[in-house]
C-alpha cells in the first residue's frame, strides 16, 4: 500500500520538477513549486513521518508562497535564457554521477527493512526510553529537544544567523533604495478575502498555539509552530496591507522574538548548569526529573517557535519593504 | 475498501491537476490547478489518515486546509499590486 502510493506519488514529483526546470516564466514556477511542496507533504505523511509533514505544510503551503512572490514583485516574469549548450564534458560528468549514484542505491537496505543501520544503532534505545525518561508519546519531539537537544540548539542557532544574514542584504532602511512605503491597501477592498480571511486569522493563531502546545503529544513543535504564526501575520498583512501588519509586529518585537528565542533556549541550558546537571540536561529543573524533562522541552519549544516566526517575519518584511521597480527588466 | 476507492478517485484527479497544471496554456490554469491540487491534498491526507489508523495525524490536514488560502491570497495581492504598478506607469 505505501509502496503503492509512494511510487505514484514520487512519479508526478518527478514530472512536477522537470516541468519546474523547463518553465521560464517565473510565475509558473512559483506556483508549480507550491504542488511540489504539497506532494513533498504527501510523501512524507505515507512513509508515517508526520512532523516533517507538518513542517512542510506549514512552511511550503503558505510562507514560502507568499515569500517567493514578494520576491518575484521586484525582479522580471521572465528567467533569461542563457546559451544553455549542453558540453560534452558536463554531460560525461553528470551521466558518470548519475550512474555512481544507481549504483549506490543497490547497497540501500528495503524500505522497512528492520535490519537496516539506522534502526539498529540508537533507535531502540529512543523507542523504548521516551516515555519512561520524558512521560510523553511522541518520540520525535523527545529526540529533537531532549535526546539530541545539542543539534535543534545549533539549528536555532542557523535559523537566527540565516535571519540576520537576510536582512544584511536586504534591509530597505540602510540599503541603496528609497524606502517603500506606499498606501498599499492590501486586499481589504475585496468583501470575500476581507471576510474569509479576517475570520480565518485567530483560528490560525489558535491552530498554531496547539501546535506549539500539544507537540508531546501529536505532530507538531517549535518549528512548525513558529511557522504557523508567522503564516497568519503574513495573512493579515496580505488583507490589511504591510503597513498595518508592522504595526502589530513592528521590526524591534520581530528582532526581540528571534534573539529572545535563541537566547530563551541557551538560557534553559545554562539554568541545567547551574541547577546541578550538565548543559541541556532538563531533569535537574524539577524536583521529579520526570517533570522536569517536561518543563524544560515546552520552554526550549517556545524557544525555538520564537525564532522561527521572528525570523521568517523579518524576512518576509524585508522583502516586501523594497521598491517593486528597482531593477525591474523592462522589456520581459 | 471504500477508503481505499475514494483514494484512487483523489489520486486521479490530483493526476488531472497536474496534466493541467504543466501543460495548462495560460498562467490562470496553472494558479487552478495549483489550488485545486492543494484541496486534494487535504482529502487525499484525511482518507490516508484514515487507511493507516493514524487518525490522530488528521492535524496534518487542517493545517494545509488553513494555511492552503494564504497562498491564493498571495496571489491575488500579487497580482493587483503588479495591475496597480503597470496603471501608475501608464499615467505618467
Amino acid at each position: 500500500m505505501t509502496i503503492i502510493f509512494s511510487l505514484f506519488l514520487l512519479t508526478l514529483l518527478v514530472i512536477i520538477a522537470i516541468a519546474i526546470v523547463h518553465t521560464r516564466n517565473l510565475f509558473v514556477c512559483i506556483a508549480l513549486m507550491s504542488i511540489f511542496s504539497l506532494l513533498m507533504a504527501v510523501n512524507f505523511f505515507t512513509l508515517d513521518a508526520a512532523d516533517v509533514a507538518l513542517t512542510e505544510a506549514a512552511v511550503g503551503a503558505g510562507v514560502t508562497t507568499v515569500i517567493f512572490l514578494t520576491a518575484l514583485r521586484l525582479t522580471a516574469r521572465r528567467e533569461k535564457r542563457e546559451g544553455t549548450k549542453a558540453s560534452l564534458l558536463s554531460l560525461c560528468v553528470l551521466g558518470i554521477t548519475m550512474l555512481l549514484l544507481i549504483y549506490a542505491t543497490i547497497d540501500n537496505p528495503t524500505l522497512g527493512d528492520p535490519n537496516a543501520p539506522v534502526h539498529v544503532h540508537v533507535a531502540p534505545y529512543y523507542l523504548e526510553q521516551t516515555y519512561e525518561l520524558m512521560g510523553f508519546p511522541n518520540v520525535v519531539t523527545a529526540v529533537l529537544s531532549s535526546f539530541r537537544g545539542y543539534d535543534t540548539l545549533g539549528e536555532v542557532f542557523v535559523v537566527f544567523a540565516a535571519a540576520i544574514g537576510v536582512l544584511f542584504i536586504l534591509d530597505a532602511r540602510k540599503g541603496t533604495g528609497p524606502e517603500y512605503r506606499p498606501e498599499q491597501a492590501g486586499l481589504k477592498h475585496h468583501l470575500i478575502p476581507k471576510a474569509v480571511g479576517g475570520l480565518l486569522v485567530p483560528f490560525v493563531m489558535l491552530f498554531g498555539l496547539y501546535v506549539q502546545f500539544h507537540g508531546e503529544y501529536g505532530p507538531g513543535g517549535g518549528f512548525q509552530a513558529g511557522a504557523i504564526f508567522a503564516t497568519a501575520v503574513i495573512l493579515f498583512s496580505l488583507l490589511e496591507g504591510e503597513q498595518a501588519a508592522l504595526r502589530a509586529v513592528p521590526r524591534s518585537a520581530q528582532m526581540a522574538l528571534v534573539v529572545g528565542g535563541a537566547s530563551l533556549y541557551g538560557f534553559v541550558g545554562v539554568l541545567c548548569l547551574l541547577m546541578g546537571g550538565t548543559f541541556l540536561d532538563y531533569s535537574v529543573l524539577m524536583q521529579d526529573p520526570v517533570i522536569g524533562r517536561q518543563v524544560g522541552i515546552v520552554a526550549i519549544e517556545a524557544g525555538v517557535g520564537m525564532a522561527v516566526c521572528g525570523s521568517l517575519l523579518s524576512i518576509y518584511h524585508a522583502f516586501a519593504a523594497r521598491h517593486p521597480m528597482e531593477g525591474r527588466d523592462e522589456s520581459v | 475498501m471504500i477508503l481505499v476507492g475514494v483514494a484512487v478517485a483523489i489520486l486521479t484527479t490530483m493526476v488531472l491537476a497536474v496534466i493541467r497544471a504543466v501543460s495548462g496554456p495560460s498562467i490562470y490554469d496553472r494558479v487552478l490547478a495549483a489550488n485545486m491540487f492543494g484541496t486534494k491534498t487535504v482529502l487525499l491526507l484525511a482518507v490516508v489518515s484514515f487507511i493507516f489508523g493514524r487518525t490522530d495525524f488528521l492535524d496534518l490536514a487542517l493545517a494545509y486546509a488553513l494555511i492552503n488560502l494564504v497562498g491564493v491570497l498571495a496571489v491575488l495581492g500579487f497580482f493587483e499590486s503588479r495591475l496597480k504598478a503597470e496603471r501608475g506607469r501608464v499615467d505618467e
